[in-house]
């Protein structure tokens, strides 16, 4: 007779095949990354420019973005459009703090005529008035109904103390609608695009050939220096609350700034940062969703810019549970800082992880964007060795030290909107 | 070409195992056979909250999330106006773990009175979320009892009300349990790097003893033909004018069907189909625009939807849709809009079908449209499509009798 109660044999993750990209040089510090490894016909191109808003005033950097497929002096936008279409290419283009990339996906043997189209497209971009007026009216749309959202209204003033005085702590107001000028944009651009490609990684089955014309093609946007950013931001620690007539629900972001991968307690503070609430099973997750059923879903991550990083709670709870969720929260975190993670709870998350980095780390695409994760800080694959290495070794004790160094409450910035 | 195997255990289960050699994961994929359309009218948004009591525990097993998670896996799942479908993935090795979990919870729940409790408070605050304290977010809950009026469709799976959920007892949960959730009303598809003798083995190890239970049967009332236009205008304190067409389209497994997404796709799928250029390119009478259809498995909805541009009117707009929709029934669409229209669907299938688990949950899709080979023949089905086909399903859906017309009108309110 089966016995149900009993777990079946676990077995451990004790090896993943990390594959790195081919590196090819563009110009100077531009380089291309291509992994060739694809069993399928599918194929991806990613141009990274340095382009992002810390960049810019007033969203110039995001309005440029949006307008690089608008139309050159011979073609519309609608041509180029369907040109692209009419080669079964998708294009993506999105604005970070720090970066601008436009993305391609299609069947690998188009791959290459749709570039040719984009580099035609971008390399003679016109800015025609009435397609900068289009885009304006629709991000200005856009922009109102984010503005009746709590999440954005969370997210928008808890950015502005988090970064603070900083070039990522600007945010877009309504009135920079009205102070676009096609001069700066023209002036980003040229800047930015037309002499700020910092790399490109090519994802599929492409021949030799094929990847030397993509450097062709990209080469005379390439930056070829190194981007600089800003260094030691700091918090605006305390918290504030944006109100919202008649929402049903508060929106909370709770933060700090803290670091990246080149920070020694990156990888231990990762596993600290699971515990607590980077997944279905975190602390935070088990309190205030499955025991108070307070929220859908509430979460933590640590996000990364290329000089620091930042730590982040967010949720959206009932309205009338908000303080009850931040007493909640601050309990959670009292706990991580005196009593050390149980052996089961700590063995579990540490296969949780193996299991995701594995994940992570399946398939050419996955593989990629793992690589492409750790390339801007100067890492190689071995970072993951480490980490690995990390989870299998970590201590409750390290972890309740972790805790008590970087999630002290006083040391946080706290932003409500309801 | 997807291979794939497919067995039936005696209690009724299907099972299809899908080999992929190169990947180090596993992916258990359980389709169940009930979604809202199941619901009776008076208790709404029931699948979807008993989709939350399947991860409370169950009869042998405490916690779900916590085994998975200590196997490297997680799960997750979703509910549907069709179907109920459960996910897990995890590295292949552990891949009995998975079994374990799942069938346990095909055997029976915990039942406990504070899962019940908890999940109907989470539930009620993914209704805040994401229906009611969102701009245009209760779109779904009035457009869909505009354009059914007879059907199950005419309720959102989140349910109709809160009021539903809130009064949802554990003996509700109970017998819905055991109507729908047996070996005979499921799907399960395993995909990884496995021989199909070891899967054999292991699915009738941990499924074979569940009791075969009786596969529910569904008799729906039928949508009745439309016969008159019908319109709704809500007022609501949102920044823009919104609107949505919505057209009776043919049931999944009718191949007009696939024609019908064609044309949706035609008139708003990208930013060089035929609304996209012309109401909002060339006339700018739209910030934005799309067309889609529900995927529904009975007669679906094709939609049109967007935003007026500040100082358009609602007639305005009308006016210009019904030209270009008038132009797609009064004329063959052109051999290279079609091609273009093709090569689209042919590179999103591609990139779809790189993922294990997308490729696992299409195949119990088919398997129960009929036939999970439905996905490899899917392909020929979009290519042999013709521009008369797309004329004949553009007359039979785009007029105005077959059209239920929601408006969302923003409150002027001085801030």
């Amino acid at each position: 007779m089966l016995n149900r109660t009993l777990t079946p044999e676990l077995k451990q993750i004790d090896k993943i095949d990390f594959v790195k990209p081919q590196v090819f040089d563009i110009s100077g510090d531009t380089k291309l990354f291509f992994m060739q490894e694809v069993p399928n016909d599918t194929a991806r191109l990613d141009l990274y420019f340095d382009a992002g808003t810390v960049k810019g005033n007033s969203g110039v950097a995001s309005f440029v973005n949006g307008l690089l497929l608008s139309g050159t002096p011979s073609k519309t936008s609608i041509r180029i459009n369907n040109e692209i279409d009419g080669l079964g290419g998708f294009f993506e283009s999105g604005v970070s703090n720090e970066n601008a990339v436009v993305t391609m996906y299609s069947l690998r043997e188009n791959l290459l005529p749709i570039l040719r189209i984009m580099k035609d497209a971008i390399q003679h971009l016109a800015l025609h008035d009435h397609e900068v007026e289009e885009l304006i009216n629709e991000r200005r749309q856009r922009f109102k109904v984010s503005m009746e959202k709590v999440s954005f209204l969370a997210q928008r003033g808890f950015q502005q103390r988090l970064f603070n005085d900083s070039l990522y702590g600007r945010v877009t107001n309504e009135g920079d609608f009205d102070k676009i000028s096609i001069p700066e944009l023209r002036r980003f651009f040229n800047e930015n695009y037309l002499h700020g490609l910092t790399k490109v990684v090519v994802v599929g089955d492409l021949s030799q050939d094929e990847v030397d014309e993509i450097i062709d093609l990209t080469g005379s946007w390439a930056k070829g220096t190194k981007s600089e950013f800003e260094k030691n931001i700091s918090n605006l620690k305390g918290s504030a609350h944006i109100v919202k007539e008649g929402a049903l629900q508060t929106a909370i972001r709770v933060g700090r700034m803290l670091f990246n991968k080149t920070h020694e307690d990156y990888n231990d503070f990762l596993i600290l940062n699971t515990i607590f609430g980077d997944y279905f099973g975190s602390r935070l997750m088990s309190n205030i969703r499955e025991d108070k059923g307070y929220t859908y879903g509430i979460g933590t991550m640590v996000a990364e810019l290329h000089e620091t990083g930042y730590f982040l709670i967010a949720t959206e709870v009932g309205k009338d549970v908000k303080d009850a969720t931040l007493k909640e929260i601050r309990y959670e975190i009292e706990r991580l800082q005196t009593e050390p993670v149980g052996t089961e709870e700590l063995d579990l998350v540490k296969n949780y992880m193996l299991g995701q980095l594995l994940k992570s780390a399946d398939g050419p695409y996955s593989m990629t964007d793992l690589y492409m994760s750790v390339e801007p800080y100067g890492l190689e694959l071995d970072f993951y060795n480490k980490s690995i290495e990390s989870i299998n070794s970590i201590t409750p004790e390290r972890i309740m030290e972790l805790a008590k160094k970087y999630l002290n409450w006083n040391d946080m910035t706290v932003v409500s909107a309801g | 070409m997807i291979t794939f195997e497919r067995f039936k255990l005696d209690n009724g289960l299907t099972v299809l195992f899908h080999k992929d050699p190169t990947t180090p994961l596993a992916v258990v994929n359980t389709l169940y056979d009930v979604g809202a359309r199941d619901e009776s009218e008076d208790k709404t948004g029931f699948a979807h909250l008993f989709e939350h009591l399947m991860f409370g525990g169950s009869v042998n097993i405490p916690d779900f999330d916590a085994p998975l998670q200590m196997a490297g896996g997680e799960s997750n799942a979703f509910t549907s106006n069709d179907i109920t479908n459960y996910y897990d993935v995890l590295p292949a090795k552990n891949i009995e773990t998975a079994l374990w979990l799942e069938s346990d919870r095909m055997l029976s729940l915990a039942f406990t009175p504070k899962s019940l409790e908890v999940q109907r408070n989470v539930v009620i605050e993914e209704f805040k979320q994401r229906y009611l304290n969102q701009p245009y977010g209760d779109v779904w809950l009035n457009l869909r009892p505009l354009a059914y009026q007879v059907h199950p469709y005419k309720w959102a799976t989140i349910g109709k009300e809160i009021k539903h959920i809130e009064d949802a007892t554990m003996e509700d949960v109970k017998s819905f349990f055991h109507k729908h959730y047996n070996p005979s009303n499921a799907i399960l598809c395993i995909a990884g790097n496995f021989e199909l003798e070891q899967i054999k083995e292991l699915v009738n190890k941990w499924y074979g003893d569940i009791p075969a239970g009786i596969k529910p049967a569904r008799i729906l009332e039928a949508e009745p033909e439309q016969q008159e236009f019908r319109e709704k205008i809500i007022e609501r304190n949102v920044p823009t004018d919104a609107f949505y067409y919505a057209f009776k389209m043919p049931e999944r497994r009718n191949e007009m069907y696939y024609v019908a997404d064609v044309l949706s796709d035609a008139m708003g799928r990208d930013k060089s189909s035929r609304l996209y250029v012309s109401l909002k390119k060339e006339q700018k009478l739209v910030s934005e625009i799309g067309a889609y259809i529900t995927g529904s498995l009975d007669n679906g909805l094709l939609v049109i939807s967007g935003k007026l541009n500040d100082g358009v009117s609602f007639d305005q707009l009308d006016k210009a849709m019904w030209k270009e929709l008038d132009k797609l029934t009064e004329h063959p669409i052109k051999e290279d809009e079609l091609d273009r229209l093709m090569i689209k669907i042919r590179t999103s299938k591609e990139f779809q079908e790189q993922g294990l688990l997308n490729r696992a949950m299409n195949l119990c899709t088919y398997e129960l449209l009929g036939d999970a080979n439905g996905i490899n023949l899917e392909h020929e089905i979009y290519q042999a499509i013709q521009p008369d086909h797309l004329q004949e399903i553009a007359i039979r859906l785009l007029k105005r009798e077959n059209c239920s017309l929601l408006k969302v009108k923003a409150l002027n309110n001085a801030e």
